[in-house]
């Protein structure tokens, strides 16, 4: 199994990466609010410019407090390094940019996020880096796509928001075999529930924004070496195993080895694309980082509450979550996800688009707004917000129906999510007995 | 850079610079199970700072191809002729752990092409629990997370880092996982030459040590320096894996050690 800590979890979320520092014995991650660092001298700076010695130079490609968060997180997921970012799109784009260049080629999940689709659809092809979309958990239209100039197979651990979850064994296995990684977003998921590098991934994607951050309070992202690929047998990767000019012909998979991957993108994209995480975020990000696993537990009684619940109701048209049975994923969710498939469920409710307008229009409690995994439940209409970009057939092949009610559940008292969504569903039906007499 | 050893592709790490052999010649010898990478910050150094560095895969091991060796003396004797494939002559060998003990056995066949002998996180005899050995036969990254657990030092433990947002332990892991750790463990415990040898060598010689070292325990350590008529320079906060923990701290002693020589 590969490792990076023999701590526990939960010591980890609390320890890894910070020791109390030297000056003044701070117990908490102190905040590192600069831009740069004091070289000892001429030679020290030239060293670390060359990277003969560790250190920071500049925060835009490293900080002190940014780096106990990706050291955290590297030992949460098991990799042998991990770079944040300003957000888990650019986190995204610099594992993309890193491995692939101009007539490169991409495999990826269709059910994924929008903004993901956007870019792997249209803002990289103007690089000249084309992208087909596969039913990923297809083994043959996921082996048929790989093309000679493949440089990844994409998906995410649980699709966004069709819930689908990926069988990362089977799709390893099948990316291995041609030569090429596996990258996972796994936002949906958190290490708390699944570390997809045990699984067979090869780098580990998340927006650290969500549950990892968990307060709705700091945007951030993280890219996670997971150290396994061999680059140099794949023969496909120059930028990792070619001298790089930049720096003095520098070969990453020679020099680096299990950490090539993180080494380019520090080296390379942080200095050039500088989507930087802020020190306060990662400050930010650090607290919420500390509790996730006790957080993540209530994230998920919650959902199976909410998800039994619904199920009950008359004004429900469907629930969807890839624990319950007639998920297509169900199974690969209960050996993935042996605590339970992530605290996000979809729902119809009965009377169409207008009922869901109705429903979340009469919540509460429940936030209706653009983002998952805050610690308070949020609810959002996929169709006409993070996936309006998608014509038609896009919408039916991410898994999103007109009527679908996406709830990314939270850590309240479970009886007073269940008395807000009791009175959307009141007025759902109400809605839906208007449309009906209409009709 | 590639090279041909007795027929056998081999890679030395040369630390992102053409190897020069009218330059003074480094030589930086991995432990067991490890590669040339656990040097990546100090071979960098070295190349560019008015030295060749030479820093070589052992056969079998990461970037090398071969069989994996199975005595310190077959070690040395194939560093002597990994050198006459490069056309080294004057060396200065830098051993950790097992490297150090590979550099013992190369020093008498090399005679006085050797410069200097630098000690790493070593002693003149490393044992090794026959378990951990049993271990690493049947499970190798079992046998790895064994090693690292034991080998790297409290705050690494920790996760702490001396290169910002990596994990030393998880480098450390998926290297020794892939790599031939029984057999090298097996040829250190088996070695018994090494008191000897350090007593009869002539150069100059330096020896560090890590105060938190649980694999060669630093009164071991200390010996060797007693041996070796030296006083051990101790780096404190650091276990075993001296080399990629204190990065820095291992490379002013290379340099302070190299530097005095001229």
């Amino acid at each position: 199994m590969s490792r990076s800590s023999y701590l526990g979890d939960d010591t980890i979320a609390l320890h890894s990466g910070y020791q109390p520092e030297s000056d003044h014995g701070s117990r908490a991650v102190p905040v590192y609010q600069t831009t740069s660092y004091v070289f000892d001298s001429v030679d020290d700076a030239s060293a670390l410019f060359n990277v003969e010695r560790g250190g920071h130079i500049y925060s835009r490609i490293t900080n002190p407090t940014v780096a106990v968060l990706e050291q955290r997180l590297a030992a949460l997921e098991g990799g042998s390094g991990a770079i944040c970012t300003a957000s888990g799109m650019s986190a995204l784009f610099v594992t993309f940019f890193s491995l692939c260049s101009a007539g490169d080629h991409i495999v990826s999940a269709a059910q994924i996020y929008g903004s993901t689709v956007t870019l792997l659809k249209h803002t990289l092809k103007r690089f000249g880096i084309d992208c087909t979309f596969v039913p990923i958990n297809d083994p043959v239209a996921v082996a048929n796509a790989i093309q000679d100039n493949t440089k990844l197979v994409f998906c995410e651990s649980i699709g966004n928001p069709g819930l689908e979850v990926s069988d990362l064994p089977m799709i390893a296995d099948i990316a291995h075999q041609h030569g090429v990684p596996l990258v996972v977003d796994a936002t949906f998921a958190t290490p708390y529930l699944c570390k997809p590098i045990q699984y067979g991934a090869d780098v580990v994607v998340h927006s650290v924004t969500k549950w990892i951050g968990g307060h709705g309070v700091a945007v951030g992202g993280v890219v996670i070496d997971g150290g396994n690929f061999d680059w140099l047998a794949s023969g496909r990767f120059p930028t990792l195993t070619e001298p790089y000019a930049p720096f003095h012909g520098m070969n990453f998979w020679e020099e680096f080895g299990p950490s090539a991957l993180a080494m380019r993108i520090r080296c390379e994209s942080m200095r050039d694309i500088g989507a930087a995480m802020s020190p306060h975020n990662a400050f930010l990000l650090l607290q919420g980082i500390e509790t996730l696993n006790l957080r993540m537990q209530q994230h998920i009684d919650n959902a199976k509450k909410l998800i039994a619940w619904l199920q009950e109701q008359d004004a429900v048209a469907w629930v969807n979550h890839p624990d319950l049975p007639h998920n297509p994923s169900q199974s690969a969710a209960a050996q993935l996800f042996p605590k339970g498939a992530g605290s996000m469920l979809s729902f119809g409710v009965k009377g169409g688009r207008e009922a869901g307008a109705a429903f979340i229009d009469a919540l509460q409690l429940s936030s209706n707004l653009a983002n998952v995994g805050d610690s308070r439940t949020l609810v959002l209409h996929p169709g006409s917000t993070t996936h309006s970009r998608l014509n038609e057939a896009e919408l039916l092949a991410a898994g999103i129906s007109g009527d679908m009610i996406r709830v990314s559940v939270g850590i309240e008292s479970f009886k007073d999510i269940k008395a807000d969504f009791g009175n959307g569903l009141r007025a759902a039906a109400k809605m839906a007995d208007k449309l009906a007499q209409q009709a | 850079m590639y090279i041909q050893v007795n027929g056998q592709s081999t890679f030395i790490a040369t630390g992102g610079k053409t190897f020069d052999t009218s330059l003074p010649t480094v030589v930086l010898l991995h432990g067991s199970g490890l590669d040339h990478r656990c040097w990546a910050l100090q071979a960098r150094w070295f190349a560019f700072h008015g030295y060749s560095v030479f820093a070589p895969d052992l056969p079998g091991h990461s970037l090398s191809q071969g069989e994996p060796l199975t005595s310190i003396e077959d070690m040395g004797a194939w560093l002597v002729a990994a050198l006459d494939a490069a056309g080294v002559e004057q060396v200065h060998l830098m051993g950790h752990s097992q490297g150090f003990l590979m550099a013992l056995e190369a020093a008498p066949l090399l005679g006085s092409r050797v410069e200097s002998v630098m000690a790493l996180a070593t002693a003149a005899a490393i044992p090794v629990n026959p378990a951990l050995i049993d271990t690493a036969k049947a499970d190798t990254s079992k046998a790895a997370d064994m090693m690292l657990q034991w080998g790297f030092g409290s705050d690494y433990q920790y996760g702490l880092s001396s290169v910002p947002g990596m994990q030393p332990i998880g480098i450390g892991q998926r290297i020794m996982t892939n790599n031939p750790l029984a057999t090298d463990l097996e040829a250190c415990n088996n070695y018994s030459g090494g008191a000897a040898r350090a007593s009869s060598l002539t150069c100059p010689v330096q020896v560090v040590l890590a105060d938190q070292d649980r694999m060669t325990p630093m009164r071991e350590g200390l010996k060797l320096a007693q041996t070796l008529g030296v006083k051990a320079q101790i780096i404190n906060g650091s276990g075993h894996m001296l080399p990629m923990e204190a990065p820095q701290q291992s490379l002013q002693a290379m340099q302070s050690f190299i530097q005095t020589l001229k």
